[in-house]
C-alpha cells in the first residue's frame, strides 16, 4: 500500500500535461455545446481526433487504435489529469466508451477499421440499442428479433431509452437471434446504420423538460442488416452485453467519482461564509458526503490495484451504486438546506468548463432530478443490490 | 496510489486470522462476559508471538512495521473480539509515547513493550465522552523533583489494570503527557457494554511521580493531537473488525435458515441489507485503511482521514448492529447465540474516541478551511 505512484507513472502524467498544454483548444473556440449524447460540436470533433491521432484518446490501446499501450496505473493518471481540468475524452460517450469498445474487443479487422476507428476519430457517432418496453431491468428477456435470411438479417422490434440515436451514424443493437435458446443465449449484437430504410427514431423529452432531448424511441420494420454487421459470433450477444467489456468498465467509476466530487465542489462553495457553514445539521450531513466522495476514489484505486495484480475485484458491483447513491444524497441536502432559495430554476447560464459536456449552469432541483438517471440508468440500484448479494455475498437467487 | 494490501500484508492477516481462531475463540470472549475468564493467557500467547513488538521502531527493539500492518490486527482483533490489553498498548500508549517522548523516554518505556508485553493506555477525557481536547482540565504542578496531578479521567481503557498510563494534562495552558503508574492511581471499574473491552475512571487528585514521567520530546500540542488521532483509528479499526464478523454470521444465517421452503437469503429485503451492510463495510474498510496510510507517509492529511475513519466505522457499525441483530431474528435475541458479543464490540466503538456526528462536523469544517 502507498499514497503515489511510481517514478515511470510519474512520467506518463508529465507527458500527457506537456500535450494538454500545447493541445487543449482555446476556449474561446469551444462555446458550441452538444444538443444530445451522440451530437459531437465540431471544434469537439477535431480535438477528439487529435487525441486519437495523437495516442491521447484510449491509453490503454495501441498507437493504431489512438493509444500508447498504458498500463492501469496509467490509465489512471490519465483519467485523473483529464478530470482535473474538466475535459471530456468524447461528447459521444456511449460511442468511445461502449459502441466502439465492444467492437474493438469482438469485432472483426474490417469492423474495426469500417466503424470503431471512425467512432474513435469523431468522424461518426453511434447510440446503443439494449433496453425494450418488455425488457429494462429483465435485459436478457429482449424480443427485438433478426432472422438470419442469405446475406442478411431481417429485423423486426423496438428499442427504448436509446440515449442521442436520433443524432447517431450507427446503432449497437441486440437482438433475439434464437428464440428457442434459453433468454441469455440466443442474443446477437448487430450493428446498424442509421440510414437503413425501416428504421424509424423517435426522440423524446426526459423529465428535464421539453427540450431536453435525448431519449429515443427506435422502431425496426423489416430492417435489413448485411450478415458482415455481426459482431461477435451468432447468438454470443449477452457476453459482449455483460460486462466483457473489462477496459472500460474497470474505469467507469472515475466517472461516478469526479462527478461526485464537482457536485461537492459546487456544494461547498455555495455555503461557504453563508451561515449554513455554521450548523452542525448542514455540517453533519455533508461530512457524510465528503466521506463518500473519499471512500470512492479509494475503493475505485483499490480494485484498479488488484486488478494490476492480476485479481478480479468485487469493488466494481458497489462503485454504481455508491457512486449514484451518494449524488442523491447530496442534491437532497442541498435542496433541503437551501429551502425557498431553490425553488426558482433560473440560473445564470455561464459555461464553466470549456471543455466538458456541462450545457451551462443547472440548479440544484434539476441536479437532484438527474441524480436519478445514476440511480436508474444502467441497472437500478435495486439490481445492484442484487448483484452484490448473489454474485459477491453468494446468497441464493430468490 | 497503490491501495491494496502487499503480499507481506496479506501473509500477516492471514497468519493473525489462524492464531486468532485457535487464541481467541468467541468462547473466549463469554467467559469474560460471564465473569469466569481472562485474557492473561491469550496476551502471553501474543507478546510470545511479538504482536506488542511488531510495530515499534527498531530503536526500541520492535519490528518496524507500520500503522497499515497495525490496522490489520486491530481489525482481526475486533473481528474475534479478543480481548486483552493489546489494543490500549499498540494503538494508544506506544502513539502517545512515540510523539511525545524523547528518545530515552521512548526507550524507557516502550523497550519494555517490545520485550515483554509491558502494557499501557491513554487517559483522555473527564467525563464529556467527546474526547475534545480544549476540554481538558487535570493538571500537572511541578513540587521539587515530582509533579502532583490534579483531576479525574473518564473511560480509560484498561484504566485500572495497564501498568503505565499516559495522562493528558494541561500545565501553562499547554496540552502535555505525564506517564503514571498503573498501581499510583485510584481507579473504579466501569461496567462496560462490551465486557471484553475493559474501562475505568482514574482519580489523579494528589498523585505524585517522578518529573521525568513528564513526556518531554516535544513542546507543542501537537503530539497529544497526533497520539489521539492514532488511538481514534485504532478504535476504528477495532469496530470494523466486529462488523465484519456480523456480516459473516448473518451470511451463513441467511444461506442456512429455511422459511417459505427457502432460504431466508434468497428474499430481496433480507439481500438489500446485507449488500448494504457490505457496502457500508468496504466503505469503512476504505477509510480506516486510508487514515492507517497517511500515518504511516507522513501525509498532512492526518484531521480529516482520522475523523473520516472514525465516522465511516460508525455508520458501518449503525447498520451492522441493527440489521445484523433484526436478520437474525429470535435466535440472535438470545444470549447463548455469540452474535451479541460481535453487536457489543461493534457500538463500543462508535461510543469511544468522539461520535460519528462529531467527526463528520470537523470533516466538513476541515474541506471548508480549505477553501
Amino acid at each position: 500500500m502507498r499514497l503515489g505512484y511510481d517514478e515511470k507513472t510519474e512520467a506518463f502524467r508529465d507527458q500527457l500535461v506537456a500535450w494538454l498544454e500545447a493541445n487543449l483548444p482555446d476556449p474561446s473556440l469551444t462555446a458550441e455545446r452538444p444538443t444530445s449524447s451522440a451530437d459531437i460540436p465540431a471544434w469537439a470533433r477535431q480535438f477528439q481526433r487529435q487525441m486519437f491521432d495523437d495516442g491521447w484518446l484510449s491509453p490503454a490501446y495501441p498507437p493504431e487504435l489512438g493509444g500508447r499501450n498504458a498500463d492501469l496505473f496509467e490509465q489512471m493518471v490519465y483519467l485523473e489529469e483529464l478530470g482535473r481540468r474538466h475535459v471530456t475524452r468524447s461528447f459521444n460517450p456511449q460511442g468511445l466508451g461502449i459502441v466502439s469498445a465492444s467492437i474493438v474487443s469482438f469485432g472483426n479487422d474490417e469492423q474495426i477499421e469500417r466503424w470503431a476507428v471512425p467512432i474513435m476519430r469523431a468522424e461518426k457517432t453511434a447510440a446503443l440499442g439494449m433496453s425494450e418496453p418488455g425488457a429494462g431491468s429483465d435485459l436478457a428477456a429482449l424480443a427485438t428479433r433478426a432472422v438470419l435470411d442469405g446475406d442478411h438479417f431481417v429485423v423486426n422490434g423496438q428499442k427504448v431509452w436509446t440515449s442521442g440515436a436520433h443524432d447517431a451514424d450507427v446503432l449497437l443493437v441486440f437482438v433475439r437471434t434464437n428464440p428457442e435458446a434459453p433468454k441469455h443465449k440466443g442474443i446477437s449484437a448487430l450493428i446498424v446504420e442509421t440510414d437503413t430504410p425501416g428504421l424509424d427514431r423517435r426522440p423524446f423529452p426526459d423529465l428535464g423538460g421539453p427540450d431536453q432531448v435525448d431519449f429515443n424511441e427506435v422502431f425496426f420494420d423489416d430492417v435489413l442488416v448485411p450478415s458482415t454487421n455481426l459482431v461477435g459470433d451468432l447468438n454470443d450477444g449477452w457476453r459482449i452485453c455483460n460486462g466483457a467489456l473489462a477496459h472500460e468498465r474497470a474505469m467507469l467509476w472515475v466517472m461516478w467519482s469526479q462527478s461526485l466530487d464537482n457536485m461537492l465542489d459546487d456544494a461547498l462553495a455555495e455555503f461557504h461564509g453563508t451561515p449554513h457553514a455554521d450548523d452542525d445539521v448542514v455540517l453533519d450531513r455533508l461530512g457524510r458526503s465528503i466521506m463518500d466522495s473519499h471512500a470512492i476514489r479509494l475503493l475505485g484505486h483499490r480494485q484498479l490495484a488488484k486488478q494490476q495484480r492480476g485479481l478480479v475485484p468485487a469493488e466494481q458491483s458497489i462503485l454504481k451504486l455508491m457512486g449514484s447513491e451518494a449524488q442523491q444524497d447530496l442534491a437532497a441536502l442541498m435542496l433541503e438546506t437551501l429551502g425557498a432559495a431553490a425553488l426558482d430554476q433560473t440560473v445564470e447560464a455561464t459555461l464553466r468548463f470549456p471543455y466538458e459536456t456541462d450545457r451551462g449552469a443547472v440548479s440544484w432541483s434539476d441536479r437532484y432530478l438527474f441524480t436519478f438517471a445514476g440511480t436508474i440508468s444502467g441497472g437500478t440500484s435495486e439490481i445492484q443490490r442484487n448483484i452484490v448479494a448473489e454474485r459477491v455475498l453468494d446468497l441464493p437467487r430468490g | 496510489m497503490d491501495f491494496e494490501l502487499t503480499d507481506d500484508q496479506l501473509e500477516l492477516q492471514r497468519t493473525a486470522r489462524d492464531v486468532l481462531d485457535h487464541e481467541a475463540p468467541a468462547s473466549l470472549a463469554r467467559d469474560i462476559a460471564e465473569g469466569s475468564g481472562s485474557a492473561d493467557e491469550l496476551w502471553a500467547t501474543l507478546t510470545s508471538l511479538d504482536w506488542p513488538a511488531l510495530c515499534l521502531p527498531e530503536s526500541v527493539g520492535g519490528l518496524g512495521r507500520g500503522w497499515v500492518e497495525l490496522a490489520v490486527l486491530l481489525e482481526e482483533m475486533g473481528r474475534h473480539v479478543a480481548p486483552g490489553p493489546f489494543a490500549a498498548t499498540v494503538a494508544q500508549f506506544v502513539p502517545t509515547v512515540r510523539h511525545a517522548g524523547t528518545p530515552d523516554q521512548q526507550e524507557r518505556f516502550l523497550a519494555p513493550v517490545a520485550a515483554a508485553g509491558a502494557t499501557g493506555t491513554l487517559a483522555v477525557d473527564e467525563g464529556a465522552g467527546t474526547w475534545d481536547l480544549d476540554q481538558i482540565g487535570a493538571s500537572a504542578t511541578r513540587d521539587g523533583d515530582s509533579f502532583v496531578l490534579s483531576g479525574i479521567k473518564c473511560f480509560v481503557v484498561d484504566g485500572a489494570t495497564a501498568e503505565e498510563i499516559a495522562v493528558v494534562v494541561r500545565i501553562d495552558g499547554g496540552l502535555r503527557v505525564v506517564v503514571v503508574p498503573g498501581e499510583a492511581v485510584v481507579a473504579r471499574e466501569l461496567d462496560p457494554i462490551d465486557a471484553t473491552t475493559r474501562h475505568a475512571t482514574i482519580d489523579l487528585e494528589d498523585v505524585r511521580v517522578d518529573s521525568d514521567r513528564l513526556l518531554v520530546g516535544s513542546d507543542s500540542d501537537d503530539a497529544v493531537v497526533r497520539a489521539v488521532q492514532e488511538a481514534t483509528v485504532g478504535t476504528a479499526a477495532s469496530t470494523l473488525g466486529a462488523c465484519q464478523r456480523i456480516l459473516e454470521l448473518n451470511l451463513d444465517h441467511a444461506r442456512e435458515r429455511q422459511q417459505f421452503g427457502v432460504p431466508i437469503g434468497s428474499f430481496q429485503a433480507v439481500k438489500h441489507k446485507m449488500a448494504d451492510m457490505y457496502c457500508l463495510i468496504e466503505r469503512a474498510r476504505a477509510l480506516v485503511y486510508f487514515a492507517a496510510l497517511v500515518f504511516d507517509s507522513d501525509d498532512d492529511r492526518r484531521v480529516i482521514a482520522t475523523s473520516m475513519a472514525k465516522a465511516g466505522a460508525g455508520e458501518c457499525q449503525h447498520r451492522c448492529v441493527r440489521d445484523g441483530l433484526q436478520l437474525f431474528g429470535g435466535i440472535g435475541y438470545t444470549w447463548e447465540h455469540e452474535l451479541h458479543l460481535f453487536l457489543r464490540r461493534a457500538k463500543i466503538g462508535e461510543l469511544h474516541f468522539g461520535s460519528s456526528s462529531s467527526h463528520r462536523r470537523r470533516i466538513t469544517r476541515c474541506a471548508m478551511s480549505a477553501l
